[in-house]
């Protein structure tokens, strides 16, 4: 070989190896769905879902995007309204899934708007992480669905047993909760969970949801003459009307609200009086002492972008949200298949501490988060935590 | 179960039933004035509520200069949307049907964007409760109650003994003949609108503080309205009232004995029993 051609060589040797050096992350855009009740009587649920997962989307992209295996992707969040009712939840699931091409879906609300999303996205592999409390949306059949909030199974019984530990008197209950898939699987959860600590359970009643005068039912249930007043499933606006009107029908026994969140719109819509000693086991309040440094700071920047005090829903779908991209890294791959095999077997740092995913006993598939939850009372309008309490599936985890 | 529980339980059912009279008079008046299904009358009862929300929970002004506001906005309103849009339709039942339709979701629609999606707590009027031989009233309910019974007795005073209302009358009976009377016929259409519409705003205004302002609080109110004059009968004041009384025992005695999802589904039951035996309701007129 000539000089030339040596030189020749190396420089061709040179440029192949810059050719098959790291090349530049490929940047691609990442969809991800949202659903949720954007208007109608649950939508302070649904603003809290969009809330949650724009920050995390925002934090993502400004950090330079999602980095998974040699790709860079930008989320983008498309977000449509489905009012809570089961009919828009399927055609705005239809929409994310067939126009939107989406392999994730997080949100949700109520029970019966998951049924419907669950059937569109079970059969096209579609992974939907939701905020509902129905119990058949966790199922063995069901393997690409996710629970991404402590649900009334994990939280009824660890709450009626420190009512029982810390306020004795208390022994006849009445549950009411809306007349739907969330309201029904709420009061067996709650009723279960009585009859076992031995409670007598007064009424175990139903509402139809946009109700505004509860008088009627109140005054069937508190002929019965309760200990304690559960408005379960409720959400805050119906609650706080339930809470005011059994005040002014004489009302005087203790409150709880075992699937509650948002207590403000309760305290707003109640007034501080009636709202006045309401226990909840699904509140949280980001500003108290028992909740983590990182839950803190989320409730700091979302209070500061959004001028409110972030809720438990927005700080669930901000963790279900990071869930998800934890696991598609380390999974390094967007593929709902791949990512589900990291989502169930290992264990995430969130906002909520270490987050593991359980719940086969209950549901027959390891597909709800785990997460310690904090029983709260409203007091002189604020929310004061009173403890911290496992739940049952995570002690065991 | 106690006579005192059933005296409640139909106090209750008063208290509920004398608000739906209030919205279900003015769908029917607008009905028997104009032959008009205003599919849209829950989103004036909603205005009533937020004009509420804004002048006494907003800017502080007296409760019940906020009631006279109200329905003096509300009423305004209803005159506006009968000159630019039912006007028009005038003896075209299905367009005015249609129309009333997208005019309620504009309106619903419009308030979302301006007011916001979640519920407002308008913050009581008047507090306390008042116990008589053991029943439990509300002093903001009996405030409703009172305030509600004086609008009846003044629409029924306007339409029975004032010239405008024995104009509005006779519109509604003949319109033709009305007219060959000297009736301005679209004046007294406009104005029977707009009273109409200030009626369901009354009712949200009286309401507000009782509940929540939201966009969509109209929504159940006209349902019940519509359930009232299908049983008093279409056009039929006095069929407003009983048909309201009616379904107010039924809704607050009902719930005593079964669950809400049967009460509010013995209302229906009692429509369709009624369009069967008597298809022009209880006061109809054939």
């Amino acid at each position: 070989m000539t000089p030339r051609r040596s030189l020749a060589t190396l420089i061709v040797l040179a440029l192949a190896v810059v050719g098959t050096g790291p090349a530049p992350a490929a940047e691609k855009t990442l969809t991800i769905g949202l659903l949720g009740p954007l208007s109608g009587g649950a939508a302070s649920y649904g603003v809290e879902l969009q809330r949650g997962a724009e920050m995390r989307t925002d934090e993502i992209n400004k950090a330079g995007g999602l980095k998974i295996g040699g790709d860079v992707y930008k989320i983008k969040l498309v977000a449509y309204d489905h009012k809570a009712q089961a009919a828009e939840a399927a055609t705005a699931t239809n929409k994310l899934v067939f126009q939107d091409k989406v392999k994730y879906i997080i949100g949700n609300a109520v029970g019966a708007t998951c049924n419907a999303a669950q059937t569109i996205t079970e059969p096209n592999n579609v992974m939907f992480a939701f905020v509902c409390w129905g119990t058949a949306n966790l199922a063995p059949e069901k393997p690409y669905s996710f629970r991404s909030i402590l649900s009334q199974w994990e939280l009824a019984e660890p709450f009626y047993h420190w009512i029982k530990e810390n306020h004795p008197k208390i022994k006849r209950v009445a549950v009411i909760s809306p007349n739907d898939t969330s309201g029904k699987d709420t009061n067996t959860a709650v009723v279960k969970a009585l009859k076992a600590l031995g409670f007598e359970v007064t009424a175990d009643e139903y509402y139809e949801r946009g109700t505004k005068d509860f008088y009627p039912v109140l005054t069937k249930i508190l002929a019965q003459k309760p200990d304690m007043l559960d408005v379960a499933a409720a959400p805050p606006g119906e609650a706080g009307l339930i809470l005011k009107q059994a005040m002014e029908l004489g009302f005087t026994g203790a409150k709880g609200w075992t699937a509650g969140i948002n207590p403000f719109t309760i305290i707003s819509v109640a007034g501080r009086e009636a709202a006045e000693g309401v226990w909840s086991p699904a509140n949280i309040n980001v500003k108290s002492e028992h909740v983590s440094p990182a839950v803190r700071k989320f409730g700091e920047v979302y209070e500061k972008r959004y001028g409110e005090v972030a809720g438990v829903i927005a700080v669930g779908n901000y963790a279900a949200f990071d869930v998800i991209t934890q696991a598609m890294r380390r999974a390094g791959s967007v593929e709902p298949d791949k990512v589900l095999e990291v989502l169930t077997r290992e264990r995430f740092e969130t906002v909520w501490g270490s987050l593991v995913i359980g719940g086969k006993e209950t549901y027959g598939i390891d597909r709800q988060f785990l997460y310690p939850l904090i029983i709260s009372e409203i007091r002189g309008g604020k929310v004061v935590d009173l403890a911290q309490v496992l739940p049952a599936a995570l002690k065991k985890k | 179960m106690s006579i005192e529980l059933l005296i409640q339980a139909a106090l209750n059912g008063f208290g509920l039933a004398v608000v739906y009279i209030l919205v279900a008079l003015g769908l029917t008046l607008i009905f028997s004035i104009l032959d008009i299904i205003n599919f849209a009358h829950g989103e004036f009862y909603m205005l009533g509520g937020f004009v509420t929300y804004y002048a006494f929970a907003v800017f502080g002004v007296n409760y019940f200069l906020t009631l006279v506001l109200a329905v003096l906005v509300v009423g305004a309103a209803g005159v506006l949307a009968e000159r630019v849009v039912f006007r028009h339709l005038r003896g075209k039942t299905l367009n005015a049907f249609i129309v009333s339709l997208g005019l309620l979701w504009v309106l619903q629609a419009s308030a979302q964007l301006s007011f916001g999606v979640l519920d407002k707590s308008v913050g009581s009027a008047v507090s306390g409760i008042v116990r008589v031989f053991g029943l439990i009233i509300s002093r903001e309910r009996l405030v409703v109650i009172v305030t509600a019974c004086v609008l009846m007795a003044a629409l029924y005073v306007f339409l029975k003994f004032t010239r405008t209302g024995q104009a509005m009358r006779a519109v509604a009976q003949d319109p033709d003949a009305a007219a060959l009377q000297g009736v301005n016929i679209e004046a007294v259409s406009a104005l029977g609108f707009g009273v109409g519409c200030a009626l369901a705003g009354a009712a949200g205004a009286l309401l507000a503080p009782v509940f929540a302002v939201s966009p969509t609080m109209g929504a159940l109110p006209v349902v019940k309205a519509f359930i009232i004059i299908i049983v008093g009968g279409m056009g039929s004041l006095p069929g407003a009232v009983l048909g309201g009384l009616l379904l107010g025992a039924v809704e607050g005695i009902g719930t005593l004995f079964m669950t809400s999802a049967a009460v509010n589904m013995l209302g229906f039951l009692i429509v369709i029993a009624i369009l069967l035996v008597r298809p022009r309701g209880l006061f109809g007129v054939a």
